[in-house]
């Protein structure tokens, strides 16, 4: 019954506002090489005052494929500095004996939209989709994004770290995606990951149809893929001209087309059925781009080898199916399925509830793709929690896994996660303490404020 | 058809954890961990006969011919009953050609039976049942006013016969939701409900001429006048507590059996409700601030709930009340992550709705006849178990499931045999 509502918005399409805006041009001339003002809305994260903390006697889920059953991590200066089996000796500042618990890197969401969906749920706060013509390249999901939104705050107890704040899928092109860091922040620029590569939100099948049928088109999937090749080429010769250096009226919306044949853009695709799916990606291989990630890809299973034979990661729930025709045909072993015909997979929550407990999603998929007859170990499908999502979204250098280098993205849970009573007792970010649940350190938005009871968290 | 394969698809699933291969009327469960009313009773047998629990105990042997399962330890319990849901209402929720669960060009309201648009043979019963869910009370959604109509409860066979009782309850909307299909706010919400009550409790006296009721029209008046009377609930759905208090007056005036749905800030007001014999329905994950209606949300709200002593059921309204009610035992595992002992999240999704709607034979205990039980190959609320023999109303139930089947044509593990196999 509520989920009625909230099911339309996990597939953020929000049928209110209409009209039909011709989007205009910037006059701005500007020179080939500065197409893209870089400085705009740049990043000014910080991370917080961090310690020198050592954890020992974890079960430490590394993030890679792989688990220590008995070991120890050194975060220093916000970073792992050491993984290792037994007992590290170290001077820390802070030691936390985790025996009996568990230490993964933290999740990352790969399709939220908190922020730009925030709670509560009014009319002022649809700021998620700019529904008002199938090609909306040159909106950015950040300027929608209200950082107060309670919902990072709950997400941060679930041991979400890292999340990418998509535009909805009412249109072709939805515009840019943006990846944050969970942290509490008066501006959206505080919690932009630095140097995280822009992403491209593009949308398959019914949504742009329905929205867009009796609004000019289009009103098929044939219509959609013409709308899709229309504007690749426009943006192939906005991007010829901008290599050969020549003078061009800066276009927001073929800046950002043409910074993903570039490269530099990361396309993120809503795509449920797979036959769409495989013609989606003969349509980058007409232009030469690449889709990084289908989302909500619903019938992944079914074509697990082509997405490993072309390197695109998919996207999936453990087991939402049957809002829309397109979304019938899933199974609960999805992620499991694509994971053993040897693609990237990958959870994602889309929802600002089931972002949550996303490990229990994986828990979920995990168990049933093992009694289907596959022998995945926790340890692997950890990957579709944070490695690989950190790979659709280029960051997997800095996150994703606990290696000496990378950036310190821990959560120590009470037991195993892939338990409904595992909780997170400790959210680190850049190895700040952010969430600690036995002391009730935890942000809050000034939303919060002056309302009943929320201090709890049992 | 359908009979045949599930008979023989039930025949492999049981045989994971079954001795005889042989089907037969007669179970034996070897070495159980058993949820009953009583609490749980480990290292228990039990004795299935033509559908009856005839024997609940330790050291019991297999009788003659029996089908036995080794439970080896594991849970069998009775199934899961979803205290308010629209399954088999819907296939496709935004297509409107397989959506019953609304009508907002209707002329009627109340006397809407939602059975009217239930199919036992959609795909997605299965989905649920193969879960461990076999009982859900059903209803759609108001549309344009704040009457869903009137619901039913069905088990999960997905048998034509599988409609427990017809009309079973009345469903309201209260809160802002309430008060928009009223035409504005809460107060023309509780004048309309009120009038629509004093229409029904008078039912059929005051209606002289047809048009007559000051908020029903006669056959709605008649649709609610059980209901009016206390002789049936009414779940109403709200969540801001002053909405509850209300409500918990609205009770006492009329005397009614109301079941508060929602309930997210009842926490605020949990010795009220107790004190009311209030039934309430939560969501044991609604932490969020997602209107108004729920600034106070919080993750343990189903704990405070039960240590004022409200009678309490959960329901996953967070995820899909159509398509995801499987989701109901991972759910109910959270609240006890949050606080709530699992005995009593494992009766609010079991014993306590069954009780409210008078479906006896959803728990288990000996003697019992027509009985529900499952075996599950886990810890029934953790999120990575699932059923391995599932039995509704004394008969044995397939595991399959169109995604079930999905699942086995696509198997990454599996060679695919088939002559016309999608390539």
């Amino acid at each position: 019954m509520k989920k009625n509502t909230l099911l339309a918005l996990a597939s953020a399409f929000v049928l209110t506002l209409a009209g039909c805006n011709e989007l205009g041009e910037d006059d701005k001339k500007v020179d080939g090489e500065g197409a893209e003002s870089k400085a705009a809305f740049a990043s000014t994260y910080k991370p917080f005052p961090s310690e020198t903390t050592l954890i020992t006697n974890a079960h430490i889920i590394l993030g890679n494929g792989e688990a220590i059953e008995n070991g120890s991590v050194l975060m220093t200066d916000g970073k792992i500095t050491e993984v290792s089996a037994g007992k590290l000796e170290h001077d820390a500042s802070v030691t936390i004996d985790a025996k009996g618990r568990y230490v993964t890197p933290g999740i990352i969401d790969v399709h939220s939209h908190l922020g730009d969906y925030p709670s509560p749920g009014v009319n002022a706060h649809n700021d998620g989709n700019e529904i008002t013509s199938p090609v909306t390249a040159e909106v950015y999901a950040e300027h929608g994004v209200w950082p107060q939104d309670p919902g990072f705050d709950e997400a941060l107890a679930g041991g979400i770290t890292t999340l990418h704040i998509l535009p909805g899928s009412a249109n072709l092109f939805g515009g840019r995606g943006v990846t944050l860091r969970n942290i509490p922040s008066r501006t959206v620029q505080g919690m932009k990951f630095p140097e995280a590569p822009y992403t491209l939100k593009m949308a398959c099948g019914e949504n742009p149809k329905r929205v867009y049928g009796q609004k000019g088109g289009p009103g098929s999937r044939m219509g959609n893929v013409a709308g899709y090749r229309k504007n690749w080429i426009k943006a192939e010769n906005y991007k010829k001209k901008l290599d050969a250096g020549e003078d061009v009226k800066r276009d927001l919306q073929l800046e950002t087309l043409a910074g993903v044949l570039s490269g530099d853009i990361l396309v993120q695709m809503h795509c449920y059925r797979a036959d769409e799916m495989v013609q989606l990606l003969d349509v980058a291989k007409e232009f030469d781009y690449k889709i990084t990630t289908f989302h909500h890809a619903i019938e992944a299973y079914k074509i697990g080898d082509v997405l490993a034979e072309n390197g695109t990661c998919a996207a999936m729930w453990a087991d939402w199916y049957g809002f829309k025709m397109e979304a019938y045909d899933t199974i609960q072993e999805n992620i499991p399925f694509v994971h053993a015909q040897g693609a990237c997979a990958m959870i994602h929550s889309d929802s600002a509830m089931g972002i949550q407990r996303l490990n229990q999603e994986v828990a979920k998929t995990w168990a049933n793709g093992n009694r289907a007859g596959l022998d995945i170990s926790e340890a692997e499908a950890w990957q579709w929690l944070t490695a690989n999502p950190a790979k659709a979204l280029g960051i997997e250098a800095e996150t994703g896994t606990l290696e000496a280098g990378k950036r310190a993205d821990l959560v120590i849970w009470s037991e195993n996660p892939f338990s409904s009573y595992a909780l997170a007792d400790q959210v680190y970010i850049d190895g700040a303490l952010m969430f600690d649940r036995h002391s009730g350190l935890k942000p809050k938005s000034d939303f919060r404020l002056g309302h009943p009871g929320v201090d709890s968290e049992g | 058809m359908k009979k045949i394969s599930k008979l023989l698809l039930l025949m492999s699933a049981a045989s994971v954890i079954t001795a005889s291969p042989a089907l037969s009327q007669t179970y034996f469960i070897d070495d159980a961990t058993v949820v009953t009313d009583d609490g749980r009773q480990e290292g228990t047998d039990i004795i299935i006969d033509k559908g009856q629990i005839t024997n609940l105990g330790r050291g019991l042997s297999a009788p003659e011919g029996a089908t036995v399962m080794n439970a080896e330890g594991q849970w069998v319990t009775s199934g899961l009953f979803a205290p308010l849901t629209s399954l088999g209402l819907v296939e496709i929720g935004a297509e409107d050609s397989t959506n019953d669960t609304s009508a907002k060009d209707a002329v009627t309201s109340v006397s809407d039976l939602a059975v009217d648009g239930f199919n036992p043979q959609s795909p997605i019963i299965d989905n649920t049942r193969v879960s461990g869910v076999t009982h859900a009370a059903i209803i759609g959604r108001t549309s344009h006013n704040i009457f869903a109509g009137t619901g039913f409860i069905a088990n999960m066979s997905g048998d034509f016969d599988s409609v427990l009782q017809d009309e079973s309850f009345i469903y309201v909307q209260m809160g802002s939701r309430g008060g928009k299909l009223a035409g504005g706010s809460r107060s023309a919400a509780f004048s309309q409900l009120r009038a629509a009550l004093t229409d029904a409790s008078t039912y059929p006296a005051r209606f002289k001429g047809p048009e007559d009721g000051d908020a029903l029209p006669r056959r709605d008046a008649a649709a609610l006048a059980r209901a009016a009377r206390g002789l049936m609930p009414i779940i109403i759905g709200a969540d801001r507590a002053s909405d509850l208090l209300s409500i918990i007056k609205l009770k006492e005036e009329f005397g009614l059996d109301i079941i508060i749905s929602g309930a997210a800030e009842g926490w605020m007001v949990a010795e009220e409700l107790a004190a009311a014999d209030m039934k309430v329905i939560v969501d044991p994950v609604a932490n969020l601030p997602g209107s108004f209606d729920r600034v106070g949300a919080r993750r343990d709200n189903a704990k405070l709930l039960a240590d004022a002593g409200v009678d309490m059921a959960l329901m996953s309204f967070s995820e899909s009340t159509s398509h995801n009610v499987r989701v109901l035992n991972q759910h109910a595992g959270n609240a006890v992550a949050a606080g709530l002992s699992w005995d009593e999240a494992f009766a609010a999704v079991s014993s306590t709705p069954s009780k409210w709607f008078d479906v006896n034979n959803a728990v288990i205990a000996e003697g019992q006849s027509d009985s529900t039980l499952i075996v599950w190959d886990g810890d029934p609320l953790q999120v990575t178990s699932a059923p391995t023999f599932i039995m509704i109303d004394g008969k044995p139930q397939s595991t399959m499931s169109r995604q079930r089947e999905l699942r086995d044509r696509y198997n990454p593990t599996r060679e695919e045999t088939r002559a016309h196999k999608y390539r």
